[in-house]
C-alpha cells in the first residue's frame, strides 16, 4: 500500500467557500468605520457600497497556536443561528479571512448605555415601557430556548433608530439544559449581578437575567443613573441589601450554605421604591419589586413579567413586534 | 438547547432529503460502490470514536462529531478533504461547541498519532501527517460547509422520555440506546429528525425483547412509514456487520478514494464534481490570492 499523503495543500482549490470571494467584498464594497471594542473583537460598522446596506462586523483575531475558533465567538455563532428574534441581534454571516473571523450583524445605532448620555437625565415613561417590555419579550424567547444570556447591561442592549431593543453580546451565554451543569461564578458584570451569584452560587438558571433586567428596569426609569453602582463585591451587595433588607435563612432557604456566604449587617428597608424610582407608575414598581427579590426562585419569570398589568396600556404596535 | 426542535437549524437546515444526499454522493459513487461508502463512513465514524475515547471526551462530543462528519461529506466528495484531517476537527469543533472545554493542540494531534499507529495500522500506512494548523484550517471549511449550524440535537433524551412514558420495568433503555449508537453508522442522522430516530430504536428494542407495546405506538400518531424506513436502515447496517470484516478490507476501499493530484502551484482544471463552484468562485479566489500576496 502506498504511503498516504497529506491532501491539505490541494484542497485550498478545490473547496473554494464564500469567504474567500467576501473577503473581496469586504475591502472592495465595504466602507468599514471603528466602532467599539466588544468582549473579544473589534466591532466596525460597514455600508455596502453598492446595496448600501449597513452592518455590524465583529472581528476575532484569531491566534495561530491558539484554540481555533475562540470559545466565546463560537459560542455567539451557535446561539444566534438558533434565537432568531426582533429583539435579539440577527447574526447574518461569519466568514473568514486571513487570521480573522468576521461576523456580520444586523446594524443598530446605538447601545442603551449611549441613548442614556443623549437623554440627559430626562426619558420618556413610555419609552421606558417599551424598551422594558422588549426587553423581557427577547429574554423569554431565549428562556424558551433553554439559553441564558448571563451578561445583561445597557452596553449589550442595542437601539436601532425605529426604537427596536436588541439583546446581543451571547459571548458568555450558554445553551443549559438537562443535566445542569456547573457554571463559572466570574460571569456578570458587577451592577447587574444577583446576589446569590455574588456569594459564589455555582448552579442558576434564567433567574440570573431577571435580576439583571430588574436593574436595567430602574436605570431606564431613571434615565441612566445605575441603581447599584457597587465598586467590589462586598459593596455590591451591602448597596442591595440597604435597599431590599438582609435576607435571612427564613425567606431565602439555603442562603447560608452558598459558597461565599458571609454574614451582612441585618439592613431592614428604610427607602420606599417610590424614592428609588419617582418617575416609575405603581404598577411599574410592583414589576420591578416582583424582578428584585433576592431569593433567586421568588423572581418573576420573563413570561409572567410580560403579561404584568405594568404593559396593559403599551402601545399595540410595540406589542405585536 | 432543548424543547425547540422545530424552530431549530437542525430541523431547518439539516434534515436532508434522500433524493439531494444521494445526487450530492454521485462523484463518490463513481469509484466506490454504495456498499463501500457506508464502510467508509463507518470506518471513519470508529475512528472518531476512538480518538473521542482516547482524549476522554463524552459521548455526546462523540455523537456530535459524527454527525459533523456526515454533514460535511453529504455536501461534499471524499476528495475534498482527507477524511484523515476531518475527523479530529470535528472532535476539536465539537468539544467546543458541547462545552466540554477546548482540547489542547499537541494533545489533538499526539492522540491522532497514537491511535493511528495503535488501532489503524491495518489502514493507514506511515505516520499521521496533519499538524494543528491543518485542524484549524479544516475547523473553518467545516463551520463554512455546516452554515455555522453546530448545535444538534440527539436522540438519546426523546429516547429516555418515551421509555419512561413506556413504563420504565420494560427495561427497554439500555438495548435502544444502543440502537440509537448503532444509528450513528448509518445515514438516518442526516435523514429524519432525532425524536423519529429514538421511536424506531425504541421499536426495534421492543420487538428484539418480544414486548407487545402496539397500543403505545398506536396512540403516538407518528408516521410508521419513517420509523420502518429508519428501522430498515439499521437492519441493513446489521446484516452487513455479519459477513464484514473491516481489517481485512478497508484499506482497499480507502485507497479507491481518489485523492486530489498535488499541484499546488495552479488551480486545478475544474474536476466534474465541483465544476459549479469552482466557476462561481475562481475569479474572486485568484484575486483574493493577489491581495494576500501584498
Amino acid at each position: 500500500m502506498e504511503a498516504w499523503k497529506p491532501w491539505f495543500e490541494v484542497k485550498k482549490y478545490i473547496l473554494q467557500p464564500k469567504f474567500y470571494s467576501f473577503k473581496v467584498v469586504l475591502n472592495n464594497l465595504y466602507h468599514l468605520t471603528y466602532l467599539w471594542k466588544g468582549t473579544y473583537g473589534t466591532v466596525f460598522k460597514a455600508k455596502n457600497r453598492e446595496t448600501h446596506e449597513i452592518v455590524a462586523l465583529k472581528r476575532v483575531r484569531l491566534d495561530d497556536d491558539d484554540e481555533g475558533v475562540p470559545s466565546s465567538a463560537l459560542r455567539e455563532i451557535c446561539l444566534l443561528k438558533e434565537l432568531k428574534h426582533t429583539n435579539i441581534v440577527r447574526l447574518h454571516d461569519v466568514l473568514h479571512s486571513e487570521k480573522k473571523l468576521t461576523l456580520v450583524f444586523e446594524y443598530c445605532d446605538q447601545d442603551l448605555k449611549k441613548y442614556f448620555d443623549s437623554c440627559n437625565g430626562e426619558i420618556d415613561p413610555d419609552a421606558v415601557k417599551s424598551f422594558m417590555y422588549q426587553l423581557l419579550r427577547g429574554l423569554a424567547f431565549c428562556h424558551s430556548h433553554n439559553v441564558l444570556h448571563r451578561d445583561l447591561k445597557p452596553q449589550n442592549l442595542l437601539i436601532n433608530k425605529n426604537g427596536e431593543l436588541k439583546l446581543a453580546d451571547f459571548g458568555l451565554a450558554r445553551a443549559f439544559g438537562i443535566p445542569v451543569r456547573f457554571y463559572s461564578s466570574e460571569v456578570v458584570t458587577l451592577w447587574y449581578r444577583p446576589p446569590d451569584v455574588l456569594f459564589g452560587a455555582k448552579m442558576y438558571s434564567t433567574c440570573i437575567d431577571m435580576w439583571s433586567a430588574g436593574c436595567i428596569f430602574a436605570e431606564l426609569a431613571n434615565a441612566g443613573r445605575p441603581l447599584f453602582p457597587g465598586n467590589d463585591v462586598d459593596d455590591q451587595l451591602k448597596r442591595i441589601f440597604k435597599l431590599l433588607g438582609t435576607p435571612t435563612e427564613e425567606i431565602w432557604p439555603g442562603i447560608t450554605q452558598l459558597p461565599d456566604y458571609k454574614p451582612f449587617p441585618l439592613y431592614h428597608v428604610t427607602t420606599t421604591w417610590q424614592q428609588v424610582v419617582p418617575q416609575l407608575n405603581g404598577k411599574g414598581r410592583d414589576l420591578l419589586q416582583r424582578l428584585l427579590v433576592c431569593y433567586p426562585n421568588g423572581r418573576i419569570s420573563a413570561d409572567e413579567g410580560l403579561q404584568h398589568s405594568y404593559f396593559a396600556d403599551l402601545n399595540p404596535a410595540i406589542k405585536q413586534g | 438547547m432543548a424543547g425547540n426542535f422545530w424552530q431549530s437549524s437542525h430541523y431547518q437546515q439539516w434534515v436532508l432529503d434522500k433524493q439531494d444526499l444521494m445526487r450530492e454522493r454521485q462523484a463518490d459513487l463513481k469509484v466506490i460502490t454504495e456498499d463501500e461508502y457506508q464502510k467508509v463512513m463507518i470506518f471513519f465514524s470508529n475512528f472518531i470514536q476512538a480518538l473521542g475515547e482516547q482524549l476522554k471526551v463524552r459521548q455526546q462530543v462523540i455523537a456530535t462529531a459524527t454527525i459533523y462528519f456526515k454533514r460535511f461529506y453529504a455536501r461534499n466528495s471524499l476528495k475534498c478533504i482527507d477524511p484523515w484531517l476531518m475527523a479530529p476537527t470535528c472532535i476539536f469543533l465539537a468539544s467546543k461547541v458541547e462545552e466540554f472545554g477546548v482540547i489542547s493542540n499537541s494533545r489533538l494531534i499526539t492522540t491522532c498519532q497514537t491511535v493511528v499507529k495503535n488501532k489503524f495500522p491495518h489502514a493507514f500506512n506511515g505516520d499521521y501527517p496533519y499538524r494543528i494548523q491543518n485542524v484549524l484550517e479544516c475547523e473553518f471549511y467545516l463551520l463554512e460547509m455546516m452554515d455555522c449550524c453546530l448545535i444538534l440535537y440527539q436522540p438519546y433524551r426523546p429516547l429516555t422520555q418515551f421509555c419512561n412514558d413506556l413504563k420504565p420495568e420494560n427495561d427497554l433503555l439500555p438495548l435502544s440506546w444502543r440502537i440509537v449508537n448503532d444509528s450513528l453508522r448509518t445515514d438516518v442522522p442526516l435523514l429524519y429528525p432525532p425524536y423519529l430516530i429514538a421511536i424506531a430504536c425504541l421499536h426495534m428494542a421492543c420487538v428484539i425483547k418480544q414486548k407487545d407495546v402496539k397500543q403505545w405506538f398506536a396512540e403516538l400518531s407518528v408516521d410508521m412509514d419513517k420509523i420502518l424506513e429508519i428501522s430498515r436502515q439499521i437492519l441493513a447496517l446489521y446484516e452487513m456487520w455479519k459477513t464484514y470484516d473491516e481489517k481485512k478490507e478497508i484499506a482497499g476501499i480507502l485507497s479507491k478514494i481518489p485523492k486530489p493530484k498535488l499541484n499546488p502551484s495552479r488551480p486545478p482544471s475544474t474536476g466534474a464534481n465541483n465544476q459549479e463552484n469552482n466557476s462561481q468562485n475562481s475569479s474572486a479566489s485568484q484575486s483574493t490570492q493577489q491581495t494576500t500576496k501584498h
